[in-house]
């Protein structure tokens, strides 16, 4: 395993994961803010469940972009490890749209 | 409907929880769940759907800014995140069986907890010769204060992967980030250093969350404009505690907080008897 690209793979997720809070963070100010006017109730909830599910989204890219990069160093335990970690939040959400 | 000075309400004490939470180096989830459910008297399950997305805000937020610095060791993370998904996973999946008493009592004790540990919490410093070979799940990284290369070792693992999944049950029970459970066992039985630790906790904790939360927003307890209003206040109030951190006195807001905690141990404890 090579240290070199696991912190390349630091500094990806970091992007990552700054995109997403940042783009979840701006939907939910702007759907807040519309839904404080009273006005345009369609729009805000599109907007705060935009954000919400972008910020739930967020830790799932987080672990696909991981497996990816680890798939590509060959390092097969971490491959595994990572696929056990989808494999829950999988449950999760296939759990949750059954409700 | 809510009432606008509601959502007023909510983003203030967000910012509180989050900037409270960056000065102590824990979540804000353990103040905000008890300011949502015992002052404002909102359902403990919307309490803990609303701090569990804050949760995964801070997550991202927190682990953005540290990401580069090598202080994240993200195999152990990885690694860890096996147990503590699903502890998130089984709470998620069970909690809705618990009595509202139960909760209580469990809130209770968990608060309780963090109190002591916030007081007395160690920092061993686990760091090894800078030529010393990490093995597969330690890490290295360049401290910024010294200077010097930090070289650490795991040890005991499983212990830290039991603290993962009760950390993870915690978070998923209790709508807490639950990394100050996890952070003073990597710390003090698994050799590492106190900053690789939260900051590798600081990452587990969204995907944690997000091993529950669907399930909660399914059942309609993440609440649309609260769950904003709480985001946007703990996100703004984090980055104004990382702000302060250099100015205020951890010491003594530590011991404050860890009687603000008590207080809010006894209430849950009373709330649990009557």
């Amino acid at each position: 395993m090579s240290g070199e690209s696991i912190d390349r793979l630091e500094v990806t997720l970091g992007r990552l994961l700054q995109a997403g809070v940042l783009s979840a963070a701006a939907c939910l100010t702007a759907g807040l803010a519309i839904w404080m006017t009273g006005a345009w109730r369609g729009l805000a909830t599109l907007l705060l469940t935009a954000g919400l599910m972008i910020l739930m989204a967020t830790p799932l890219l987080r672990v696909v972009v991981s497996l990816v990069e680890y798939a590509r160093m060959r390092d097969w335990f971490f491959v595994a490890t990572t696929l056990f970690v989808f494999g829950v939040l999988v449950v999760t959400l296939t759990l949750a749209l059954r409700q | 409907m809510i009432h606008p000075t509601i959502i007023a309400a909510v983003v203030a004490a967000g910012a509180v929880a989050g900037g409270l939470g960056s000065l102590l180096g824990i979540g804000g989830g353990v103040f905000l769940v008890p300011f949502l459910n015992a002052a404002l008297g909102l359902d403990f399950g919307v309490s803990r759907a609303v701090s569990l997305m804050t949760v995964i805000a801070t997550s991202s937020a927190v682990s953005s800014g540290t990401a580069g610095r090598n202080v994240i060791n993200l195999r152990l993370g990885m690694l860890l995140e096996v147990a503590s998904t699903v502890g998130g996973l089984a709470a998620g999946i069970t909690v809705a069986r618990l009595s509202d008493r139960t909760l209580s009592v469990m809130f209770a004790c968990v608060t309780a907890v963090i109190a002591v540990l916030m007081v007395t919490r160690l920092e061993k410093r686990n760091v090894l010769d800078a030529g010393a070979d990490p093995g597969p799940f330690g890490g290295r990284y360049h401290e910024e204060e010294s200077g010097r290369e930090i070289v650490y070792r795991v040890k005991r693992l499983p212990v830290g992967m039991l603290a993962s999944l009760l950390a993870g049950a915690v978070s998923g029970t209790l709508g807490i980030g639950g990394g100050i459970l996890k952070v003073p066992v990597l710390n003090a039985w698994c050799g590492v250093p106190l900053r690789a630790a939260a900051a590798t906790s600081a990452l587990m904790i969204g995907v944690t969350a997000a091993a529950s939360v669907p399930l909660f927003y399914a059942r309609g307890e993440v609440n649309p404009p609260l769950a904003a209003a709480a985001v946007i206040g703990v996100l703004l109030g984090s980055r104004a505690g990382l702000w302060f951190g250099g100015k205020a006195r951890a010491r003594s807001l530590k011991l404050l907080m860890a009687m603000v905690l008590a207080a809010v141990a006894i209430w849950y404890f009373k709330r649990a008897l009557a």
